[in-house]
């Protein structure tokens, strides 16, 4: 009797136990659900009230928005074309610039470095990621316009301004800030945010891998190139694309040095603006519906490009994947 | 203390091993690789000790021991693998084919196009079959792509991987089985055409059929390279080799004929690791 007793007391304890732990599983898988919806939200939340915000300068001006280059808040004449063109070119010159070398420091960090210097070069690779955007604005304002304006703009005047084709490109007076300033800053900021990423992702290479390739008589650039660089492409292209949303959407440090003029010139010398630097500087002078909500669609086109570089990115790993054949 | 005395018994031994037992047991047959007085440090650590041992061509020579004895960092020195790697450091000779590879002027790049390396686990690269095998080769030939194609056959076929990847050359090789990615890597080390084959442990991570394929096809290599095998598994070194050097504690405490070795070892302690008592 005892024995029987003490048996079903085990099983009622057993299941009442079952019961918790089901009901814990349940709770636990319903609140990360919540959470993974609130970004979602969130997400909605923005598109919306970015569209809903920019309707009265879509109903003005219509898809030609985007193509015209006149933003003039007298006439409420408003067209974004210079802000994109400024926002792709900036950071097609900050890649040009930042992409080469972050690889070369991430290679140099994880292949050739030597061991006393790792840790060094590692941590000002950090603090370069943990300066202020405003301080790279400033520093770009007093001291690299100027430097630019003194020395960099003058040579490329004088030098690539004078070839033929190129000389579009590179003529004007030097004013020191303007689009290829403003690149080249952007440049430096998403240097630090590439490397480490790349460097992080060099790290995941099995040592075993590359001394296969190093045991075949590979050189340093020949496993960087035909092995570390294939194995890590899924992070690297990552590394890139943060690299690339910092620069689409980098505001401050832009807005100091790029002159803020909504024309687009064909030298790369000129000033412009940014996307992010138009809003920045002009909402608090928006007057008017048709402005504050031509300001607000220069936002969804930034949400647009981002949307659009991220996809790109994806089909280009796709593409990369099925040339490796995996 | 205990452990000191016995290393000192060991030191003795060997002195007497390579006169007696190794000059008689490669008689008539060409060192391809010669090690003479052989020390290597992992920074102040000193992993092998005074090792002399000679490698013959067309033979398999295994190296067996418990883990952590020095014979994977014997072999890493033949091709200077270890070279990556600061604060590693080898003193002594390594005589390939007359020459001494541990002598700065050594071009690393040719030596490891001369000595091909297999690793404990598959490293297939991250890329397609064909490209894997004519990775290695473009480092150092300018092949036509007929040329390139027969290389790449070439090097399957000796591998014995041929017919079960002829149809999918273009496929990724880490699409592969594990036992044919090592088949694939050997293949890669084939087709730069080197002299010397250094397998680490090829086997270590692959089922029962894979490793006898494995073996079988060490066993058929043999007639071209001079191989040099590091194993866990004694039945293997017994099956594929044909001298055997059985090291403990960094030191070379036996070498000579594999059948020697494993029916009538000199050394009580080789006696004792090929019977299973310790290691």
């Amino acid at each position: 009797m005892t024995e029987i007793a003490v048996v079903s007391d085990r099983t009622s304890l057993a299941t009442s136990h079952g019961q918790r732990q089901r009901l814990q599983d349940a709770a636990f898988r319903l609140s990360t659900l919540f959470f993974a919806l609130v970004v979602l939200t969130l997400l909605g939340g923005v598109i919306i009230a970015l569209v809903e915000g920019s309707i009265p300068a879509l109903k003005a001006f219509g898809l030609g928005f985007v193509a015209t280059e006149v933003w003039n808040p007298v006439t409420e004449k408003f067209g974004a074309l210079a802000p994109i063109y400024g926002t792709l070119i900036t950071s097609l010159i900050a890649m040009a610039v930042g992409v080469p070398v972050s690889f070369g420091i991430a290679i140099f960090l994880t292949e050739v470095c030597p061991v006393w210097l790792k840790r060094p070069l590692g941590v000002a690779i950090e603090l370069l990621a943990g300066i202020p955007s405003i301080i790279y604005g400033i520093w770009g304002l007093f001291v690299f316009a100027p430097f630019m304006q003194s020395t960099v703009q003058p040579f490329l005047i004088g030098t690539l301004g004078q070839l033929p084709f190129l000389e579009d490109i590179f003529m004007g007076p030097p004013y020191g800030i303007g689009i290829l300033t403003a690149g080249i800053i952007l440049g430096i900021m998403v240097l630090p945010f590439i490397t480490s990423i790349t460097r992080d992702v060099f790290e995941t290479v099995p040592p075993m891998l590359k001394e296969s390739a190093y045991g075949l008589g590979a050189t340093t650039w020949e496993v960087v190139w035909r092995v570390v660089l294939p194995y890590t492409r899924v992070g690297v292209v990552g590394g890139l694309m943060l690299g690339l949303g910092r620069a689409l959407g980098e505001t401050m440090a832009v807005t100091f040095v790029i002159g803020n003029s909504h024309r687009i010139a064909s030298s790369i010398l000129a000033p412009g603006t940014t996307i992010s630097a138009a809003i920045a500087n002009e909402f608090t002078e928006a007057v008017g519906d048709v402005y504050t909500s031509s300001l607000v669609a220069l936002g969804l086109i930034l949400f647009v490009i981002t949307f659009i570089v991220l996809t790109l990115a994806k089909l280009m790993l796709l593409r990369l994947q099925r040339n490796a054949g995996t | 203390m205990a452990d000191a005395s016995r290393t000192m018994d060991i030191r003795t031994e060997v002195r007497r091993q390579p006169t007696g037992n190794g000059a008689v047991a490669g008689a008539g047959l060409a060192e391809k690789i010669t090690i003479r007085d052989l020390n290597f440090y992992y920074d102040g650590f000193r992993a092998l000790k005074n090792i002399n041992l000679p490698l013959y061509d067309r033979r398999v020579t295994a190296f067996i021991g418990p883990s952590g004895c020095g014979k994977s960092t014997l072999l890493r020195i033949l091709n200077r693998i270890y070279d990556l790697y600061p604060k590693q450091r080898a003193e002594g000779e390594v005589l390939l084919d007359g020459d001494n590879i541990l002598s700065a002027k050594q071009d690393l790049n040719l030596l490891r196009a001369r000595v091909g390396m297999v690793f404990q686990k598959p490293t297939p690269f991250p890329m397609s079959i064909y490209d894997n095998i004519a990775f290695g080769v473009k480092l150092y030939e300018k092949l036509s792509g007929d040329e390139m194609d027969e290389r790449v056959e070439f090097s399957l076929r000796r591998a014995a991987l041929w017919d079960e990847v002829k149809d999918k050359l273009r496929q990724s090789g880490l699409s592969l089985s594990g036992g044919q990615q090592q088949r694939l890597c050997i293949a890669r080390a084939i087709a730069v055409k080197p002299s010397v084959l250094l397998l680490d442990e090829p086997t270590s991570a692959l089922d029962p059929i894979s490793t006898a394929k494995c073996e079988e096809l060490v066993d058929e290599l043999k007639s071209d390279y001079c191989i040099a095998i590091v194993t866990h598994n004694m039945q293997q070194a017994a099956r594929v080799s044909d001298f055997t050097a059985f090291m403990y504690l960094g030191e070379l405490v036996e070498y000579g004929e594999t059948e020697t070795i494993f029916t009538n070892p000199s050394n009580e302690k080789t006696a004792e690791y090929i019977t299973g008592r310790f290691g």
